[in-house]
């Protein structure tokens, strides 16, 4: 047994909106019941829950139990993970580990968050003491400085990174998911002239919070294939490192955890980066994209804007990115928001991107990023590789 | 040329509520002095103060006090906040290498766009809290 040995079977997405008129509890049971259509399970077969985190349930301490007893689930396995934005691509690692560990035989990964509409997170770190104070807003004001600080070290060619919004906004066009307001075409242009957030981040790198959510169904290889089901995608590789360089007092904010966690990932995959047939990194801004090339080694450290400049982005081109539009286009429906880009690599790995889908499936890899800690970058890197039935 | 930004110092900011291991660092910002935690067996400073050190995972820490003075590490312009610091933008946030090599987050005051960059010598300023405690921020250390 193996993290191989797991399959997602099934996939399931909403609208992303900007308010939610729904309750979260509604979209969960949208996304049971498209998951149960799609895959022929029953309900009473899922026997393990994992959730993301969500800002809708970050008040209540029983979040992953109320939310099963609100589905009628009955469960051998049921937890939320908290690492932030990179807790949806977590708790399909986490997923495969139940399973391989015999706990549960079908598990639903829930990542959904009404965090616009309904926000009930008092977060307990160091904010309130050491930032707040400051007029730190938090994740604009954290990519400022650490944008800064690549530009010093390395130079930024803001176009590069403006080729990369352009390049996801295109896929949010081909995303009828996508949230409506952010389906407008935009330029290079556009991207240089939006106005400045927290210097030099503008609003066209940053996403725009908003309400939604997603979630897969995983169970086994042997079970997915005693079920007779001919469509599933295989987790081989999946790296993860929370407070890199923790116990450093100057840390070069240009490299982050996705350095250890995508050798890890990638080893465990038996892949090099020219390997990756698409990519679908966690972007909460534009810089990440790009710092993320440079981790998972596309290209060498301080060199992440001259490969960007020479490579093709888009849906039919040589490294497809973030297909559906990422967080950045598609809309961040919070803190399931990691789930976008995870979905959206399943779903091109299944064959079923309609109008965008790209031609080379042989793998694809999936990241996330989670929480903003003091004066680093973030706090939890992840990277997942998935191939279709390996 | 430019003008200073905004130094905040009429922003309306409530005094932090520190934890039982910060008390010490907040006392001490009454006098205007900073001191930072230093971890004995590894012979190293740590910012923000926690209740271990961050090298052994023992509380084998003392406070030190240090000058303050330092550089930027980095720097951003906040220009877009909430409340209490709405209508107070543009504003400077800098992370700081201080001089005993640890960085710290703060406001800088009394520095133009044109003058800020990364390197620039600094030395600590004080804001007053409604407490009786002051608020570490730095200004160019001309």
């Amino acid at each position: 047994m193996a993290l191989r040995d797991a399959a997602v079977v099934g996939y399931a997405e909403t609208k992303i909106v900007e308010k939610s008129d729904r309750d979260i509890w509604e979209i969960g049971a949208e996304l049971l019941a498209t998951l149960l259509d799609r895959t022929g399970f029953e309900k009473g077969e899922i026997d393990g829950l994992i959730l993301s985190s969500s800002m809708t349930g970050a008040s209540n301490a029983f979040w992953s139990q109320t939310t099963a007893d609100q589905l009628g689930l009955e469960l051998d396995f049921c937890q939320t993970v908290d690492i932030g934005g990179s807790s949806p691509t977590g708790a399909l690692a986490r997923a495969a580990a139940a399973l391989d560990a015999g706990l549960a035989m079908t598990v639903f990964c829930l990542y959904a968050d009404t965090q616009v509409a309904e926000n009930n997170s008092r977060q307990r770190s160091f904010h309130g003491e050491w930032a707040a104070p400051l007029g730190y807003l938090g994740p604009p004001a954290a990519f400022g400085l650490l944008s800064k600080r690549y530009e010093h070290q390395f130079g930024l060619d803001y176009s590069a990174l403006g080729k990369l919004a352009v390049a996801q906004r295109g896929h949010a066009l081909l995303n009828d998911l996508a949230c409506e307001k952010l389906r407008k075409p935009i330029t290079i242009e556009d991207y240089l002239n939006s106005r400045m957030i927290a210097d030099p981040i503008r609003l066209l790198d940053s996403v725009m919070v908003c309400d939604g959510g997603s979630g897969l169904l995983v169970t086994s290889r042997k079970r997915a294939k005693q079920k007779g089901l001919s469509k599933f995608v295989v987790p081989i590789g999946y790296g993860e490192r929370t407070n890199f360089r923790i116990a450093e007092n100057i840390v070069d904010v240009t490299e982050s955890g996705h350095s250890a966690a995508g050798k890890r990932a990638l080893e465990m995959a038996g892949l090099s980066a020219r390997d990756i047939a698409s990519f679908h990194p966690y972007d909460d801004f534009i810089i990440a994209i790009m710092m993320q090339l440079e981790m998972l080694g596309f290209c060498k450290r301080g060199q992440g804007c001259a490969f960007v400049k020479e490579t093709d982005f888009t849906h039919t081109g040589n490294l497809p990115l973030n297909t559906s539009g990422g967080q950045i286009s598609a809309g961040q429906a919070g803190l399931a928001g990691g789930g976008t880009n995870l979905v959206e690599a399943v779903r091109q790995l299944f064959g079923e991107g309609g109008k965008r889908q790209i031609s080379n499936t042989k793998n694809a890899v999936v990241t996330g990023i989670g929480g903003i800690p003091y004066g680093r970058n973030w706090a939890t890197s992840v990277v997942m590789v998935l191939t279709p039935d390996a | 040329m430019s003008a200073p930004l905004n130094d905040t110092l009429s922003v309306k900011r409530e005094a932090p509520k520190p934890r039982s291991y910060s008390k010490p660092f907040w006392d001490a910002t009454r006098e205007k002095k900073l001191i930072i935690q230093y971890c004995r067996k590894s012979g190293k400073y740590q910012f923000f103060p926690r209740a271990t050190s961050l090298f052994t995972g023992r509380p084998d820490l003392e406070w030190r006090e240090v000058s303050g003075k330092g550089e930027i590490f980095s720097y951003t312009v906040a220009r877009r906040t909430r409340e209490p610091f709405q209508g107070h933008e543009p504003f400077f946030i800098a992370t700081v290498t201080l001089d005993v090599g640890v960085n710290v987050l703060g406001n800088v005051v009394h520095c133009e766009l044109d003058e800020m960059r990364i390197g620039l010598p600094v030395k600590p300023f004080w804001a007053p809290l409604p407490n009786g405690t002051n608020l570490l921020m730095f200004e160019p250390d001309r």
